[in-house]
């Protein structure tokens, strides 16, 4: 599926860093549910990253390994999903060699003193680039805007309606803490309204259960959505009784309940994961089935 | 530093709860990671930090790891360097005056014209950041090594957020192009 020139540049920049908290965090929802938005990321990481050539190294102090180690002593590690001594697929042509290939002795021998001309250039722009933020940082600190206050990590992303139902639209949510990891991803179908949970955090405390609840002004109170599940998903068919603007506006909570859920359909703990709905796969660009 | 085939055996090894493969991973690239992470965040104790955590994630999503899309160095690296601009991003950015000895560790002074030690990969981005013109240049390697955002580089480059937005974009866009990607 083709990427739109603002995905791309979202992505770009996301790799590059110049987003801000909020743009992280919309890209970063992305990533967990757009495989190729995903892709595009990691292909920028992978083209920009070469960039740390440059970067010289600087030693941590012993210390940072002692706290490493202690912090995996109790952690066994995921199950290996891909091995490298499986074959590695060739990257896709238009994508370029990825490793070390020269292809120095088929470019003419002007193109490749310009191309020198060019890396000459760069590389001085480089070295002022590294020295740079120490003038600025030392200088001038009060450059800084004044507005950049750490924000809730909550996706405030416009959902857009899309004129045709089918194929459906994707929403998705990522429900976390403010500034922590995801917890939860909260994938809608436009057209179904089904809802899937995906959990990616930590599991309910024993006798506790999370409960989903959707919020919404158009609504006097918070609506229990059910219960989630012990396992890696839960699907229900519950939003179908809300209206399509309201799901996509919603704000998705989750709380810690008594094990089985809310007794009396109402909340009995601050929302401890929140998140919004944003458009992870337009409808126009849904892949055909 | 080991090649990077190495480094994807010591990553395999690692996938499979290998602590000796996961130490030997750690020595191989710490100084590189750090000299990264320090940059962008220009404090020790909050760059310690954000090593501790990023090779925490390495242990654990190891497995994850497909040398097919990636390079060893350049997937750990991009672990750190997203956990770091993260970090300063949701420190509302305003760390930079706070402990100015920070920026001694962080003056180091690396080589650029040090061509033999560029890869070709290095070669092709270069070339094609060399083709923007040269305030974009320094604009998106500003970016990239020291993590700054749309309004630190406004400020920099006394131009409103919404110019430097549109540099950004036709910068990416012309590097894209560049690139062929």
């Amino acid at each position: 599926m083709a990427l739109s020139d603002d995905h791309i540049v979202l992505a770009a920049e996301y790799a590059l860093g110049t987003l801000d908290a909020d743009e992280r965090a919309q890209a970063e929802t992305m990533i967990s549910a757009d495989q190729d938005f995903a892709a595009m990321v990691r292909e920028w990481e992978h083209r920009l990253g070469v960039l740390n050539q440059m970067v010289g190294s600087v030693e941590p102090r012993p210390e940072v390994w002692d706290k490493i180690k202690a912090a995996i002593g109790h952690s066994e590690p995921q199950e290996p999903l891909l091995l490298p001594q499986a074959a590695a697929p060739p990257a896709p042509a238009s994508l370029g060699d990825p490793v070390g290939a020269d292809n120095a002795n088929v470019i003419r021998l002007t193109g490749k003193i310009r191309r020198w001309r060019n890396i000459a250039t760069v590389a001085s722009a480089i070295a002022a680039a590294l020295v740079a933020m120490i003038a600025v940082g030392v200088s001038v600190p009060d450059l800084l805007p004044e507005r950049m206050r750490p924000q809730p990590r909550t996706q405030m992303v416009e959902a857009k309606t899309s004129p045709t139902p089918t194929p459906s639209a994707q929403y998705v949510a990522v429900l976390q803490k403010e500034g922590g990891s995801p917890a939860f991803i909260l994938t809608v179908d436009e057209a179904t309204r089904n809802f899937t949970v995906r959990k990616v955090g930590a599991a309910a405390e024993p006798g506790r259960s999370f409960e989903l609840w959707l919020i919404s002004d158009k609504l006097p109170r918070p609506r229990s959505l059910g219960v989630i599940g012990g396992g890696e998903f839960t699907s229900r068919q519950v939003l179908a009784s809300y209206d399509p603007e309201t799901v996509r506006t919603a704000t998705y909570a989750v709380t810690v309940e008594q094990a089985g859920g809310s007794p009396d359909g109402n909340p009995h703990s601050a929302p401890v994961f929140t998140g919004k709905l944003i458009e992870a796969v337009p409808a126009a660009a849904a892949p055909a089935r | 530093m080991l090649t990077p085939a190495e480094l994807v055996w010591l990553i395999a090894a690692v996938a499979k709860g290998d602590e000796a493969a996961f130490e030997r991973l750690y020595a191989a690239t710490r100084a590189k990671l750090f000299g990264v992470v320090l940059r962008i965040l220009r404090r020790q104790d909050l760059a310690e930090e954000v090593i501790q955590e990023t090779y925490v994630k390495i242990w654990n999503s190891a497995g994850q790891f497909n040398p097919g899309q990636s390079s060893p160095i350049t997937w750990m690296a991009s672990i750190a360097r997203n956990r770091a601009i993260d970090v300063i991003r949701k420190r509302g950015e305003a760390s930079i005056e706070e402990e100015p000895a920070a920026m001694e560790v962080a003056a180091d002074t690396p080589d650029p014209l040090a061509r033999r030690e560029m890869t070709e990969e290095l070669k092709r981005l270069l070339e094609c950041v060399g083709r923007l013109e040269p305030d974009r240049q320094k604009l998106v390697l500003l970016a990239y090594y020291n993590g700054w955002s749309r309004e630190q580089l406004a400020a920099r480059f006394e131009a409103p957020v919404n110019t430097i937005k549109t540099w950004l974009r036709r910068s990416m866009m012309d590097i894209r192009e560049c690139l062929g990607l």
